[in-house]
């Protein structure tokens, strides 16, 4: 049985539509994220598990048990906020204490257990500070611990890696993962960063509009984007416009395809596209913008599609890039990787990062 | 000889030239002027009345004397009124902090029409002078023919009228309403600024809405609990109108006595002593209670 499962969740906001009926169980241990642009819906979800928003429809339960109408005081889940929300007023001891003094724990157990929550984080030095002293990497440490003292079922994360700054985000991401692998800890995070869900996730969920709109394994969303939208969404994607005809796509570079015949969009990665000088079978072109950003080069191909096809090619020692202007030929390069998804979708032909 | 770098501690010297270009004092200038020619002059004037003795509106002979100041530190009777003073001031600040809190907190969370017509009720009061309101009081809790007695008798409730008028009580239920709206203010900015995400991970912690309440709430806000109450107890304690008109006219407090001697006993050098009194011991009280505040406010302080 799954811990936590999300049932036909819905909840309207007036006459917007901000969760459409959402579905996901997660299994124990598992860590989870939900990914989408701002707007999409993934906050609400995470705060409707919490209880800060009861959905209008659907049930959310925990170990089996319908949590949906538990005022959020009385539901068994940690909760981390954006700006973590520690207490100002309050010691980093006391703020991790709070939950336990709440529940009128016997003061050694509460002095023990606030303990291995502070030498967990590697905090033991800062007790008795006020947050405010505290970087922003230490206050997040400190949110996380005030939360998993309680030994919750499920730790909701959201966006908590929003106000570090960049240099600091990927260490603190597997820093954090790390830890809720020792804990063994049932967790969703709500990010808009992809390369973040990426790191940190068991199973990705991308959300649109108030739904889910895939959700897997990483690198199996990556790998196969059943839409348009979370081609984009997850890593960057060439998403071409093409017509499939008996099982072959009449795109410059047939690809083999079982989607029936109709309009499709054919999604490439960039490093799934090679660049040919000369006449061969492919998209044919002229090397536009190129951005060398080390260990590959990225060109732009304008080859005359609504926007540039964009390849990302390794870079090989002693040769020099190619030079803006040069006539070359765009290629799929392995076209078992291409992925090909029926219509032109909502956002045929666009593709940025 | 003593080591030079020893003697001097590291300290900005002060140069004109940076004096005159210092940008921030500048725009402070006319309010500067106008609080030292408007207010600490009269002030300072005010209280060296009390160290010399005044003889029909002119300085009388003697010069400087702590005649006046010891007659009223040693006067029995002023030590009584400025307990009296204190306790009132106590009580009201207290009984406004109870009434105000509940307003503030409500506020923030009233949203449209009704949060506006709130702040219109809270500040409309101030429209109208405190001597309206405090004659206001007097029709009613006055005799049995006041609104209160009247409503009272009324309804059967008491079949006596009550002896409110002439009584401390009076002076505290009118203190207390006149002086409501300088402790709203104060908490109203910041609960109604307040940031929901705290009472939130309370509320996640475990902690019931009353208990997040009184753990995060109130503590959070205690900068400005500590900010309204040192200013309420600061007018309360130096009131002298309202104990006068609610109080009777047998009903004194040290801010009523600095007004009788010195409007009509005309003794100025005695009034200008128990102002001198009356405000240093204001000032005493507000530090007071300032300081008191800075030990539940601590984490407020502290810097990286």
């Amino acid at each position: 049985m799954s811990q936590l499962v999300i049932e036909n969740v819905s909840k309207e906001f007036g006459a917007l539509k901000v969760l459409q009926s959402c579905h996901l169980a997660v299994e124990k241990g598992q860590v989870v994220t939900l990914l989408g642009p701002s707007g999409c819906g993934k906050t609400t979800l995470l705060r409707s598990i919490a209880g800060f928003l009861q959905p209008d429809d659907g049930r959310i339960l925990v170990n089996g048990t319908d949590i949906s109408h538990l005022p959020p005081n009385r539901r068994d889940v940690g909760y981390v906020f954006q700006n973590y929300a520690l207490f100002p007023h309050l010691t980093i001891r006391d703020n991790i204490a709070y939950g336990l003094t709440i529940r009128r724990r016997p003061r050694e157990e509460i002095r023990r257990r606030v303990d291995e929550a502070l030498s967990l984080i590697a905090l033991s030095a800062f007790a008795d500070r006020f947050p405010k002293q505290l970087s922003g990497g230490q206050q997040q440490r400190v949110a996380i611990a005030r939360s998993l003292v309680l030994e919750p079922e499920v730790l909701l994360l959201d966006e908590p890696f929003n106000a570090l700054d960049a240099q600091l985000r990927l260490s603190m991401q597997i820093e954090l993962r790390k830890l809720i692998d020792r804990v063994g800890i049932t967790s969703i995070f709500v990010t808009h960063d992809q390369q973040e869900a990426m790191t940190l996730s068991d199973r990705i969920a991308i959300m649109r509009g108030g739904r889910i709109e895939q959700l897997g394994a990483p690198l199996d969303i990556y790998d196969r984007p059943r839409t348009d939208f979370v081609a984009d969404f997850i890593g960057r994607a060439n998403l071409l416009p093409t017509e499939v005809a008996g099982g072959r796509t009449r795109s410059p570079q047939p690809i083999a395809t079982e989607l029936p015949d109709g309009p499709a969009t054919l999604v490439a990665r960039p490093e799934n596209i090679e660049i040919v000088t000369g006449d061969a079978v492919g998209w044919s072109g002229m090397i536009g913008f190129s951005t060398a950003l080390g260990p590959v080069i990225e060109y732009e191909i304008d080859c005359g599609l609504r926007e540039p096809i964009r390849a990302a090619i390794p870079r090989q020692a002693g040769r020099a890039p190619l030079e803006p202007g040069t006539r070359v030929t765009a290629r799929v390069r392995d076209e078992a990787a291409a992925v090909l998804l029926p219509g032109r979708g909502a956002q045929g032909g666009t593709a940025h990062g | 000889m003593v080591d030079a770098t020893l003697m001097a501690p590291r300290r900005r010297r002060f140069s004109l030239a940076s004096f005159l270009d210092g940008g921030g004092f500048w725009p402070a200038v006319p309010a500067v002027l106008y609080l030292a020619v408007f207010m600490v002059a009269p002030i300072v004037t005010l209280l060296a009345f009390g160290f010399v003795t005044i003889d029909r509106g002119t300085v009388g002979e003697g010069g400087f004397t702590l005649a006046h100041m010891a007659g009223v530190l040693s006067d029995p009777l002023v030590w009584r009124l400025m307990w009296r003073s204190f306790w009132i001031a106590v009580v009201s600040t207290t009984l406004t902090l109870v009434f105000a809190y509940p307003v503030a907190y409500a506020y923030g969370h009233l949203k449209g029409i009704a949060r506006t017509l709130l702040l219109v009720a809270i500040i409309s009061p101030l429209l109208t002078s405190a001597l309206v309101r405090t004659y206001a009081w007097i029709v009613v809790l006055g005799g049995r023919r006041g609104l209160l007695n009247q409503t009272l008798l009324s309804l059967g409730i008491v079949d006596q009228p009550l002896q409110l008028l002439n009584t401390s009580t009076a002076v505290v239920i009118g203190m207390t309403q006149i002086h409501l709206p300088f402790m709203i203010l104060p908490l109203l900015a910041v609960l109604s600024e307040r940031d929901r995400r705290f009472e939130e991970a309370s509320l996640n912690l475990g902690a019931s809405e009353v208990s997040t309440f009184f753990r995060v709430v109130v503590p959070m806000s205690m900068p400005a609990i500590v900010a309204g109450f040192a200013l309420v107890f600061a007018v309360s304690y130096t009131n002298f109108i309202i104990p006068q008109l609610l109080g009777g006219g047998n009903y004194s407090t040290l801010a009523v006595q600095v007004y009788e001697q010195t409007i009509v006993v005309l003794d100025w050098s005695r009034g200008a002593a128990l102002a001198t009194l009356l405000l240093s011991t204001c000032f005493l009280f507000v530090f007071a209670i300032v300081a008191l505040g800075n030990c539940f406010t601590r984490w407020n302080e502290v810097r990286r």
